[in-house]
């Protein structure tokens, strides 16, 4: 029995270990990649970088033509070199994904199903309807891969719930056409699809929506990329002083300049 | 009189009773929400200011209206409906509302006339609203990045801003949501308002001020920025807190000769 548990376990070991996956540098820092456009309406916030490449169409966002409602907190990219980089960095993610061998076959729906660290492969279609989990048995660095024949689909408030020390950057749903999440759905995790991906209204992405050769659909969602294996996250600035800080230095500067007179006087007289 | 002073501390006892969870609440935002730990020093300024008008609190007899019971009715309304979930906020505002009403019942408009100022001065204090600074965080983080690369650009430092990430010279800055400025806007207001009210007998100076301490409020905001881009060293610990109260001082000081200019017009045009 201890020898099956010892077997298993590295073969768990062995699995998680062949299969890391990391995104490039570039296309690390996008929220959104598409191969001909992206699409929004809505007040949809991205964050992180926006691209698409080959295409150049980008609508329904502050900060370039047309304009419209949706927020990008990184940089928006339109057919720029840097937009090119990141999806020669995703095909070779998508690549990777694609290439990474299986540990397990998966088929149907995945909801209500919990998933450890590996590589599971469906030839067609996977649904998500309730709630998908995935565990990393406390190992902040396991990979997830699903490798999906051909479409992902989400049902209405579907949700991938990440437990014990999973992270979203370490999901990887590579499909061989499209995704589509369903409204206010809650999804987990890095979307490299082919061709499309639709987010319905209101759903909610923790990780990155990236599409090869097709186009990004967005109604009103959340988007945040995860910080990536490929490089720390970025220094932050830490805030300004609180506010008590502030206003107790600003009113002693009110004092001192209220009084400069009878303070100059005292310093005159001395 | 004793009999006056009486019946106002008992009202007053009375208000802070039927606010007591309100209040809780309030306090409990300042003390562990740094944007508005200067909560706890408006109702100091504010019985400051109290203080400092009782010569004409003295002067004026009381002439009660019946006005005041309107506005305690639709505080009372208020607070039913932040009890029900609308919010801190909505209890907040009740709170001043009774405030104003009580003053009303008791004194009269001449009352609420000269409280006027020092009941405005509690807006300070009201909680967030998640509404509005959910909104106004994102732009105001991106303005912040784009003000901070501006001015190292300026200065002939090279920085690639990508959104709210600065990279100067391979150091890589994020403006994170608590980096959105508001904490700046929120203090250099309230001061702005009390410079306005203690150097100024002109009531309109304390809108004028107030108005200008936007701009600089968020012009501020990204020179602390980009001085944490530029020196590293300022990103954290003792170095951290003292540049920006230095450059709030430095606000504070525009403000004044703001106020001044401003002065400066009004008195040309006037003459």
């Amino acid at each position: 029995m201890n020898k099956l548990v010892i077997l298993l376990f590295w073969l768990t070991l062995v699995s998680c270990l062949s299969a890391q996956i990391a995104l490039g540098p570039t296309v690390d820092t996008f929220g959104v990649l598409a191969g001909s456009t992206v699409t929004n309406s809505g007040p949809t916030v991205v964050l992180g970088n926006l691209g698409v490449s080959p295409g150049a169409a980008i609508t329904g966002f502050a900060g370039i033509a047309p304009g419209g409602p949706g927020l990008v907190s990184g940089s928006i990219n339109s057919a720029n070199p840097f937009a090119a980089q990141a999806q020669i960095e995703l095909t070779a993610a998508y690549n990777a994904a694609a290439g990474a061998a299986s540990t397990a076959t998966v088929a149907g729906n995945l909801g209500g199903l919990t998933f450890f660290p590996g590589v599971y492969t469906s030839s067609s279609t996977l649904g998500i309807t309730g709630t998908v989990t995935l565990n990393a048995l406390g190992n902040p660095n396991a990979q997830f891969i699903f490798q999906i024949g051909s479409a992902l689909t989400t049902a209405t408030s579907s949700t991938v719930l990440l437990i014990n020390g999973a992270q979203a950057s370490n999901v990887f749903w590579q499909m061989g056409s499209s995704a589509t999440l369903g409204t206010t759905s809650s999804f987990a995790g890095n979307l490299l699809a082919l061709s499309s991906i639709s987010l319905g209204t209101g759903a909610v992405l923790q990780g990155r929506a990236l599409a090869r050769t097709g186009a990004v659909t967005l109604l009103s969602n959340t988007i945040t990329a995860p910080a990536g294996l490929s490089g720390p996250p970025p220094p932050l600035v830490t805030p300004a002083p609180s506010s008590l800080l502030l206003v107790i230095t600003g009113l002693a500067g009110l004092m001192i300049y209220q009084n400069r007179k009878r303070l100059f006087k005292s310093l005159k007289s001395h | 009189m004793w009999a006056r002073h009486g019946v106002i501390i008992l009202t007053a006892l009375g208000l802070l009773a039927c606010y007591a969870s309100t209040l809780k609440g309030m306090a409990a935002q300042w003390w562990t929400d740094e944007d508005m730990s200067h909560g706890f020093l408006v109702p100091l300024v504010i019985l400051w200011v109290v203080w400092r008008e009782r010569e004409r609190w003295l002067k004026l007899s009381p002439a009660p209206n019946w006005w005041g019971f309107a506005l305690l009715a639709l505080a009372a309304g208020l607070q039913f409906a932040s009890a029900l979930g609308v919010g801190l906020f909505a209890g907040s505002v009740a709170f001043l509302l009774s405030a104003a009403g009580v003053l009303l019942c008791l004194g009269g408009s001449n009352w609420l006339r000269v409280a006027a100022f020092p009941l405005a001065l509690g807006a300070f204090m009201l909680p967030k609203l998640a509404v509005v600074y959910n909104q106004a965080t994102l732009p105001l983080q991106l303005l912040a990045s784009r003000i901070a690369a501006a001015i190292l650009t300026s200065g002939g430092i090279g920085v690639i801003r990508e959104g709210n990430i600065l990279d100067v010279g391979g150091h890589r800055v994020a403006v994170v949501e608590a980096c959105n400025g508001i904490r700046y806007l929120l203090s250099l207001g309230f001061l702005a308002v009390v410079l306005a009210y203690w150097s100024d007998p002109k009531p309109w100076m304390r809108w004028v001020l107030l108005a200008a301490a936007v701009p600089v409020a968020i012009v501020a905001n990204g020179v602390r920025v980009a001085a944490a881009g530029w020196l590293p060293s300022l990103e954290e610990g003792v170095p951290h807190a003292v540049s920006g109260c230095l450059i709030f001082v430095l606000c504070l000081a525009t403000l004044m000769l703001f106020r001044q200019l401003f002065n400066s017009v009004y008195v040309h045009y006037r003459h």
